[in-house]
């Protein structure tokens, strides 16, 4: 089957166990959003899918359409098709956007083959139109001397641009005003479809009135302690972190 | 606070250059040191401009054969200094020096004397605190350039502060010290050894004056600042030799883990004066703030050599000189951080500012960087320029007149210095001195029109 | 970053290539009178000129390296064992066909007669001492353009040449402007009438092919009132098992409103020793502009200067400096103002690889009562490995009210962050690295004309690359 799936899995950063024993899978098409408090581990797990070698995954499995993701290098993640949008995306000084995603792009390719550069542009510069960004942006230096919105915003137009088989966004609305959450969550839309999947991580429910996921899970303490449809974001906006907690009796998936 | 006079030793002047007089009682094995320090001022060479380490100064300043040392104070001439020497209102200890001599010594309380602070005279402490004495007395050689004059100082040094405090006790109030010159060519070899323990708090204040305002003098210092893990010392000096004052200070500073030692030196007399400042972060988290400013006038030459020497990773120190330079005066600034190899995560900063008020006043600026670690933060900065034509003009159509002006905006702009102190009794002590020292100018200025 | 392999390399294996020698003019081993009489007999010196070979030798055995402030690894060098002077004893060809098979084989590898073709106005080819080639496009030439080797140019323009020779640089600057001053041969004689704008760069080619040889070349450009020009100059070497020396010095003179801009791509092979003395001087309201790239040699020291005579004279050092294993960069910019209203600029990146060191080494003057000299200087430097070194050793002197200078320095290295960023993006580490090797030049190379910055960009990006295992 085509998903993400993560089984039972471990993190520990030092000789802290910040993930235990994670659940979860995402099958191609659909949205799900992982919500949960601060120290959940939600951003812990986005950073070990994309593989940071802060984070040591003590036990479990990851696998994105049968293949085992922990066996590789980050880049080879991604190259594969794994995306993640930083809550903190680094400033990279002096590389542009356009230089920036075209040596993405072309890392992609096989070797011998030559990006064509106008397909690149045009390619470019649609998704740029989709997100209302200008076109003078990709001459600006990657995240650099950008703001929270533009930060968020660029990494949306590289998730378009690089047309991903599963995006994980941590904590995309964090640093976004009303405007700026609609714009990103519009372009998170627009790319929404039977090819890709996404996970959503968020701690306010408020991301979800504009990307409307298929499926909610609720972590706490580094483990799902509630999945349900849509209306669990509600539900638990209602109730709070605490409820969800206390709920945590139930399995955890079913 | 119990006032404790010495006595006064008779005894004659001698040149500098015939070696050490040997007046003083010392142990043996101080002695020998003092031997064996002459031996070396006589072998190393005189510096030269060549030397990268006086690279721009005025070396020709450096003839010593006029200068004598020893000698004794008269009754009047005890009685003016100990008048004249008033710094701070409250203080927690307080020594004064002339020429060498503890002329007086305001105590410690009792309380912190239980505590274990000690608060004495350098040739007590060689005898009473033997241990401690000699693990730091001159345990750090002068890297910048006047090993010569450290030796020198160490084979004539006849008296200086010991203050040692222990683990845990903060002392409120400042310590306060003077050195006078007195007389034509007399000299000083000011010496300070500063010892803190584990998590203690000390602020010292240094005052260095000349009874006499115009004759010519020599002045020799060393002083030597230890803070232990997690300790805090601040250090202040306040140099206000007469103006034909030829002067010498050598600082080290070694910061262990988690402690911070923070130093300002406002340089404002002397003909010449150089100042080494050498600044060792060997404990992880330990941090140093290096400051000082200098208001330079008519021929003085001020001569700042400093080094921030990075042992252990993650340390930090912060460095920010400024001076203010009018008529023929010039300043030099040679500076370097030095990152060394595994004293990785180290934030190193270093910015000296000139602000030059006339067409003849000279600054020389050497920022230097050696970084031999990585995951350094590490800038430095070096500007010299003068004062804003607009800033100025916004002042007079507030109906502020040109001269007034000018010290407001030179006063601003060292201001920030000092207020780095974060002691508003002694930030609001050395803004008085940098305001006198203009203000004496134009009475100078008055003077020699009418 | 810490990483345990040096992630980033510069392959110069370009250049490291050679042919056997034909020598026929070959001065021998080691450095006296006789060396330097032998030079002037082959190359029928003019007595003026032989004299002050004479001087220059007396000059250079009296004078100390300059260990106290520079690097000791000076005195690994044997002056006794080096070859001051080889040629193969023939002029300089104008064209391609007539050059030695070999050695045309050569700078044919190196890519210079197609470079000339596309887009130079001429080009000077130096293979040990003498030029092998050298030749101008009709167009420039006819315009009173001349472009010469510095043997004909004394020759055969003493009247201009003499004028200027050994006045922007006197033969006692320093040791080695006074060794160069003894033994120099080849480098380029460049006039440009006034008026004069050169639309394309000429080029200088410098290639050493022999084995413990020393190559000397002497270049002085003159640009005459509001004329314009810009030099390239680029230099290989093959990777010999012994050091070898080159110290050249290069004058510039720009009259009044003249502008130069000189353009240097250094890629010697990673044991030559590169002690090179570059200065300018700019009248009223000229321009003396250096591009200064060092990306090869065991020890580079060069501090290429400009002394700002003339009111409103301008000045300008861009370097860019790479340090990989076993090599120090030493490099630097010194602007010494000397009329009102100059202003100069200097920009540095260095990046540090492995246990390669970089060093700034500047000096901005700014003496008495001048009004309104402006200098501004940045200094940047970018660590790449734990073991790698940045030094910068700024000396500024300013004098009176009415100027402005500052200096600004930083040290940087790519973070893990960054790296984990791109690699999330799908590019390697290496590539990663690559990439934001060039993020760091790239405000600086953007200045530098096109032709250049591109080539200069794809030869960071692509050896970088390449290299990386």
């Amino acid at each position: 089957m085509k998903e993400l799936s993560i089984e039972k899995l471990h993190i520990a950063v030092g000789d802290q166990e910040i993930v235990r024993g994670l659940t979860l899978r995402i099958p191609r098409g659909e949205v799900h959003a992982l919500m949960g408090p601060n120290g959940s581990g939600k951003s812990t797990l986005a950073k070990v899918l994309a593989g940071h070698p802060d984070y040591h995954v003590t036990a479990g499995k990851i696998l994105m359409d049968g293949e085992d993701l922990l066996e590789l290098e980050p880049d080879e993640r991604a190259r594969r098709g794994l995306f993640l949008a930083f809550q903190y995306p680094s400033e990279i000084p002096g590389v542009t956007i356009a230089n920036f995603l075209r040596a993405a792009l072309q890392s992609r390719l096989p070797e011998g083959e030559e990006l064509e550069a106008t397909d690149y542009y045009a390619r470019l510069y649609e998704k740029m139109e989709l997100l209302g960004m200008d076109r003078s942006f990709t001459s600006r230096a990657v995240n650099e001397g950008f703001s929270g919105g533009e930060k968020k915003r660029t990494e949306i137009l590289q998730m378009a641009v690089l047309e991903p088989k599963y995006a994980v966004l941590d904590e995309t609305d964090s640093g976004l005003d009303i405007d700026a959450l609609k714009t990103v969550a519009h372009g998170v839309n627009s790319l929404r479809g039977p090819d890709l999947g996404i996970l959503l991580i968020t701690h306010y429910q408020r991301l979800l009135n504009y990307i409307v996921p298929d499926h909610v899970h609720v972590m706490v303490a580094g483990r799902i302690v509630r999945s349900g449809r849509k209306e669990l974001a509600l539900e638990l906006e209602e109730r709070g972190y605490d409820w969800a907690r206390d709920a945590a009796t139930e399995p955890a998936y079913r | 606070m119990t006032k404790n006079e010495t006595a006064t030793i008779e005894k004659q002047a001698a040149p500098i250059l015939s070696g050490s007089s040997e007046t003083r009682e010392f142990p043996d094995w101080f002695r020998e040191q003092q031997r064996a320090a002459w031996k070396q001022f006589e072998s190393l060479p005189n510096p030269t401009r060549k030397d990268q380490a006086w690279r721009f100064a005025n070396v020709g300043l450096l003839d010593l054969s006029p200068f004598e040392y020893g000698g004794t104070l008269t009754e009047k001439e005890r009685a003016t200094i100990l008048e004249q020497s008033r710094g701070l209102e409250e203080v927690a200890g307080r020594m004064i020096f002339a020429g060498d001599e503890l002329i007086e010594r305001d105590v410690i309380s009792d309380q912190l004397k239980k505590r274990g602070v000690i608060f004495q005279s350098l040739e007590r402490a060689m005898v009473e605190h033997a241990d401690v004495f000699r693990k730091h007395f001159m345990s750090q050689p002068a890297k910048l350039g006047s090993a010569k004059f450290a030796a020198l100082h160490q084979a004539l040094v006849s008296s200086g502060t010991f203050l040692y405090v222990p683990r845990g006790v903060e002392i409120e109030l400042p310590i306060e010290i003077f050195h006078w010159l007195n007389g034509e060519n007399a000299s000083a070899f000011p010496h300070l050894l500063l010892v803190t323990d584990e998590l203690a708090k000390v602020t010292v204040i240094e005052h260095f004056r000349s009874v006499n305002e115009h004759v010519p003098g020599f002045a020799c210092g060393v002083n030597d600042l230890v803070a232990g893990p997690g300790a805090k010392v601040t250090y202040v000096c306040a140099q206000n030799w007469a103006d034909n004052v030829v002067a010498l200070q050598m600082n080290s500073t070694t910061v262990d883990h988690d402690a911070s030692a923070m130093s300002l030196n406002l340089h404002l007399g002397s003909r010449y004066s150089r100042f080494e400042s050498l600044s060792r972060l060997i404990g992880e988290g330990g941090r140093s703030d290096l400051l000082a400013v200098a208001v330079a006038k008519h021929e003085q030459e001020f001569d700042a050599r400093t080094l921030q020497d990075h042992v252990s990773p993650h340390t930090a120190s912060d460095l920010l000189y400024k001076n203010a330079l009018d008529d023929r005066a010039r300043t030099i600034f040679g500076g370097l951080i030095r990152v060394e190899p595994h004293a990785h995560f180290t934030d190193a900063y270093q910015k000296v500012r000139n602000l030059l008020l006339s067409d003849d006043a000279e600054a020389n600026s050497m920022p230097g960087l050696e970084i031999l670690a990585d995951n350094v933060r590490c800038t430095h900065g070096a500007t010299s320029g003068q004062i804003d034509e607009d800033e100025l003009f916004y002042l007079r159509t507030r109906g502020i007149p040109v001269p007034v002006a000018q010290r407001l905006i030179v006063t601003g702009f060292l201001d920030e210095v000092v207020q780095r102190l974060d002691h508003p009794v002694i930030s609001g002590h050395l803004h008085r001195m940098i305001e006198e020292k203009f203000t004496k100018n134009r009475e100078n200025l008055l003077r020699r029109a009418g | 970053m810490k990483t345990e392999t040096s992630a980033v390399d510069i392959d110069r294996n370009k250049g490291d290539f050679f042919y056997p020698e034909a020598h026929v003019r070959d001065a021998g081993a080691g450095l006296s009178e006789r060396t330097v009489h032998y030079i002037s007999d082959v190359k029928e010196d003019p007595d003026w000129v032989r004299e002050f070979r004479l001087r220059g030798l007396k000059i250079f055995l009296e004078k100390p390296l300059p260990t106290h402030w520079a690097s000791k690894d000076l005195e690994a060098i044997d002056f006794d064992k080096i070859r001051y002077y080889l040629s193969p004893g023939t002029e300089a060809k104008r064209s391609w066909d007539e050059v030695p098979d070999d050695i045309k084989r050569t700078f044919e590898r190196l890519g210079i007669p197609e470079q000339e073709r596309k887009f130079l106005a001429g080009v000077e080819a130096q293979f040990d001492s003498e030029a092998v080639y050298s030749n101008i496009k009709k167009a420039v030439g006819e315009q009173g353009v001349i472009f010469v080797g510095s043997t004909e140019g004394l020759k055969n323009y003493p009247e201009i040449f003499r004028k200027w020779f050994g006045k922007v640089i006197p033969i006692a600057d320093n040791k080695f402007s006074a060794l160069n001053s003894a033994v120099f041969s080849g480098g380029s004689f460049i006039y440009v009438p006034p008026g004069v704008k050169v639309k394309h760069p000429l080029q200088a080619y410098f290639r050493i092919n022999a084995e413990n040889f020393g190559q000397f070349e002497r270049t002085l450009i003159i640009a005459d009132e509001g004329s314009e020009v810009t030099y390239m100059e680029g230099c290989t070497a093959p990777k010999f098992n012994t050091p070898t020396l080159h110290s050249a010095v290069v004058e510039l003179v720009a009259l009044k409103g003249a502008k130069i801009q000189y353009i240097t791509v250094q890629n010697w092979a990673s044991n030559v020793f590169n002690l090179v003395t570059k200065r300018g001087l700019a009248q009223e309201n000229a321009e003396v502009k250096w591009i200064d790239c060092n990306i090869g040699s065991r020890l580079t020291m060069k501090y290429p200067s400009v002394i700002m005579k003339g009111r409103k004279a301008r000045g300008e050092v861009l370097s860019i400096a790479l340090a990989n294993d076993g090599q120090h960069q030493d490099t630097g910019a010194k602007m010494i103002h000397a009329a009102d209203e100059t202003t100069s600029n200097i920009i540095s990146k260095s990046i540090s690889i492995g246990k390669g060191r970089a060093t700034y080494r500047g000096l901005v003057h700014v003496p008495k009562h001048l009004k309104n000299c402006k200098n501004n200087t940045e200094c940047d430097a970018l660590l790449i490995n734990a073991t790698s070194r940045t030094d910068t050793y700024p000396a500024i002197t300013v004098r009176g009210t009415g100027n402005a200078v500052q200096h600004e320095a930083s040290v940087s290295q790519v973070s893990t962050e960054q790296i984990f960023y791109m690699q999330q993006r799908g590019l390697t580490e290496a590539q990663a690295m690559s990439l934001s090797v060039n993020g760091f030049v790239n405000d600086l190379v953007r200045q530098f004309p096109m032709e250049y910055s591109v080539e200069l960009k794809r030869l960071i990006e692509l050896e970088m690359e390449g290299s990386v295992g």
